[in-house]
């Protein structure tokens, strides 16, 4: 499995969400954050603006849905027509295990074998 | 070394945290995060937003609703994964849907600010 992680427009986040559902991906944790990024903030004048607000929206998903996941997300997430600077960046990673609390159930789980999980 | 990531119900969260220091697990930290699961909650749940809590209620969007979740990070060695996770287990089970998740990550490095310590030896 792996972790997406998508750092986004908070003014984005509702259709992404909204993207997200559409396409069958309705587990997703989000949270805010300040961020700045290659381009060093935003100038106006004399001021430079470096925390800009940011969106971060977290989904785990099997390993085979990445592309389809992130492709989701871009279309979602871009404004305009060719995107601008400060629309995001989407960042995975590996998830060797997801517990579910309320079942107990497990998936993945190929690092740690089962017999540890039981004792 | 592993991350453990949990979202987990924020009325638990204190319990959360004693059980982890009970553990031998002192070192954590907590998000405020907002999320949803596949979309099978228990609207009894809900009770929070009822009671007016403003921030629960303008997270009920029309697409999907969103719940307010803490989200729980533990760094710690291979050996202990399996100790967090049951100890989050434990503790945040209700059995209900929208008890939250718990996810292992590998962890390639970690370094102490203050000593420069690295690996192992970092979240020792």
């Amino acid at each position: 499995m792996i972790m997406v992680r998508a750092i986004v427009r908070p003014e984005k986040s509702d259709d992404i969400l909204a993207a997200l559902m559409d396409a069958g991906f309705p587990a997703v944790t989000k949270y805010s954050v300040a961020g700045r990024g290659k381009q060093r903030g935003i100038r106006v004048g004399d001021i430079t603006y470096d925390e800009i607000p940011k969106t971060v929206l977290l989904c785990v998903v099997n390993s085979e849905d990445k592309d389809f996941l992130i492709s989701t997300l871009m279309q979602a997430a871009r404004t305009g027509e060719k995107g601008a600077f400060g629309d995001g960046k989407v960042f995975v990673s590996e998830v060797n295990e997801v517990h579910t609390i309320s079942s107990g159930a497990m998936e993945g789980g190929d690092t740690i074998s089962q017999e540890e999980t039981a004792s | 070394m592993k991350e453990v990531i949990a979202v987990v119900r924020m009325n638990k969260m204190n319990r959360t945290k004693e059980a982890l220091t009970r553990e031998g697990i002192n070192a954590f930290f907590a998000h405020e995060v907002q999320g949803r699961g596949k979309g099978l909650v228990d609207e009894s749940l809900l009770q929070g937003a009822e009671q007016g809590i403003p921030e629960a209620i303008s997270l009920l969007g029309e697409h999907g609703k969103l719940y307010p979740k803490r989200m729980v990070t533990v760094v710690v060695p291979d050996s202990q994964v399996r100790k967090v996770v049951r100890v989050l287990m434990e503790v945040n089970s209700t059995g209900s849907r929208g008890d939250g998740k718990i996810f292992v990550l590998p962890l390639s490095d970690a370094a102490r600010i203050r000593t420069g310590e690295t690996g192992e030896a970092a979240i020792a």
